[in-house]
């Protein structure tokens, strides 16, 4: 479903992607692990649209979408999040739902010329929305800003809107940072059911156990370059990936 | 008490030509988040627009352009559309700027357009200004019911534009503005395609300030490069903040607001050199206004609330 090919990025002197290939196959949950500064967000933010890469292609259904604005990519069913789920801060949550409805016409005209049905919702669309919310533990908090919400329901939110938006696959920046135990759980769960209803993920993650827990291929990312691919066992027992993480096996004590 | 009534008209209709500016600077800026300081711009675009179209053509003493004698309507409906006009090309280089820099930008292009008004006398004939311009049924109505009228047409337009401004607010692109204003890039992975959707409020509110501007000239009957200076703008700008800037109500009634408070004084008999004591006093007094609310009520008078979403039936 999509394929990294020899994807190069540089900052300035810094190569922060040095010749990544990966592929996500569709149904699948692929992991993208690396320690702070291996490349991780910034395949993501070229994978998605939001920064050039100097080389490299990278196609998503066959297509060539390397280039490409990021929401021309969002429209094909490529749908990202970011590592802090803020939403949209002074949007009620229904808002923030409604914004990620595909079908909605965000032209001027309708606006202005068929002025009861732009300015309001069907009640095919309501109750979409309400299931997501309630699915998400949200639906109490339908009317307020979002920004009155606490973390844990940002997070929820975040889900819901992705859900909303009806993705084909999923790109995760970070999912499990600064979540709880207990949130985490149903955070595993969501996804599980999300895949099972066809949904392809690529998720970038710090968190080791959270990784191998829902993943089914794993890549590891190291000073922009992918140093281990393979099944969860088959990458976290990898030396190369082990030194990363914790420390040269010989060079330390 | 005729004098008194039509002292009320006439700060009422300089209101409700700033409430129109105030709502279609809500717009771009409120519910966009397009931090826009070159508002006068239109607002000067759409009056010359209007004056050049509907004038008699230049006498002798005089050189301005065109001067076709049109009808008023027709010289209405062209303000807004070169005001739309100006603000798109104008948005589509400074639209690739952000924030600050998208704001010194528009701030700049409002100063060129003012030498513009103010250096090609063939065009504008120069910081003289065109005077003697007609006001609309001039033939028809005796000056007194003339400026009603104008008022009540005022109204008219402050009603229509409300509605449009609060239309779009409510629809989908409302929605796609604010997503915008609040985090662009999560807006993005939405599909929303930012500068389709900044350029179209950008040019909705330079056609609304230009329709502005016409009106500005029936109330004026002249024109002067002067009149289109960048206090207009931060006039603008602080009667939306003290309205409630997000609000579509509060921007109507700060513009009235704002001109009760600016304007209330102008009007009182007084001598000359109380008359320059009193025209520094009333910037002071909005100045002092602005920082109370400020400071008491940062969000205006009547702030942005949690939107309600109509459902429809059947």
């Amino acid at each position: 479903m999509l394929e990294v090919r020899d994807i190069h990025r540089s900052f300035g002197g810094v190569k922060a992607v040095d010749g990544v290939s990966l592929d996500v196959d569709a149904g699948r949950i692929v992991g993208l692990i690396g320690t702070n500064g291996a490349g991780k967000t910034t395949l993501f933010n070229v994978i998605s649209g939001y920064l050039g890469a100097d080389a490299g292609s990278v196609r998503f259904e066959g297509a060539a979408i390397l280039g490409e604005k990021p929401h021309r990519v969002a429209r094909r069913g490529m749908v990202r999040t970011f590592q802090t789920p803020v939403g949209f801060p002074r949007m009620t949550v229904l808002e923030n739902m409604l914004v990620f409805l595909r079908e909605h016409d965000t032209t001027i005209a309708p606006a202005l010329f068929r002025r009861s049905v732009a300015g309001s919702i069907s009640q095919a669309e309501a109750a979409r929305a309400e299931e997501i919310l309630r699915a998400f533990g949200l639906a109490a908090k339908r009317d307020i800003w979002v920004q009155d919400l606490g973390a844990p329901e940002l997070k929820m939110l975040e889900f819901a809107r992705t859900v909303m938006s009806d993705p084909k696959m999923l790109l995760l920046d970070e999912p499990a940072a600064g979540v709880n135990l207990a949130l985490l759980d149903s955070l595993v769960e969501t996804i599980f059911r999300l895949r099972d209803s066809g949904v392809t993920f690529l998720i970038v993650d710090h968190n080791l156990g959270f990784i191998c827990r829902i993943c089914d291929f794993i890549y590891a990312m190291a000073d922009g370059r992918v140093i281990s691919q393979g099944g969860p066992d088959e990458v976290v027992n990898n030396p190369a990936v082990i030194e990363c993480y914790i420390g040269s096996a010989s060079g330390s004590r | 008490m005729e004098s008194i009534l039509l002292f009320v008209v006439g700060i009422l209709s300089i209101g409700a030509i700033y409430s129109i500016l105030c709502l279609a600077l809500n717009l771009e800026a409120g519910i966009d988040g397009l931090w826009d300081l070159g508002i006068v711009s239109f607002f000067g675009i759409g009056a010359y627009t209007y004056v050049l179209l509907t004038a008699p053509a230049a006498e002798n003493h005089q050189h301005y352009l065109l001067g076709l004698g049109l009808p008023i309507w027709v010289g209405l409906a062209a303000a807004g559309l070169m005001g739309g006009v100006a603000a798109l090309l104008i948005g589509v280089p400074s639209l690739r700027l952000k924030r600050e820099y998208f704001l010194i930008t528009t701030l700049a292009f409002a100063e060129v357009i003012r030498q513009i008004y103010a250096n090609e006398l063939w065009l504008t004939n120069g910081v003289a200004g065109i005077y003697g311009l007609n006001p609309p049924f001039s033939e028809s109505l005796p000056p007194n019911a003339r400026q009603v009228v104008i008022f009540a047409l005022l109204s008219v337009a402050v009603a229509v534009t409300y509605l449009i401004v609060r239309s779009l607010c409510v629809s989908p692109f409302g929605r796609a503005l604010k997503a915008l204003r609040e985090n662009e890039a999560l807006a993005m992975t939405a599909g929303i395609n930012p500068f389709a959707h900044h350029i179209r409020a950008f040019a909705l509110a330079g056609a609304l300030s230009g329709v502005a501007g016409a009106f500005y000239v029936w109330y004026n009957t002249l024109i002067i490069p002067g009149q289109f200076v960048a206090d207009v703008t931060f006039f603008v700008w602080t009667a939306l903040i003290i309205g409630g800037i997000g609000n579509n109500t509060g921007a109507l009634v700060g513009g009235i607001l704002f001109v009760l408070l600016h304007d209330a004084l102008r009007f009182l008999p007084l001598s000359n050199d109380m008359a320059e004591v009193v025209s520094s006093v009333r910037t002071a007094l909005v100045g002092v206004i602005l920082i109370l609310v400020l400071r008491w009520r940062p969000e205006g008078l009547l702030c942005e609330r949690p939107a309600r979403v109509r459902v429809r039936q059947g």
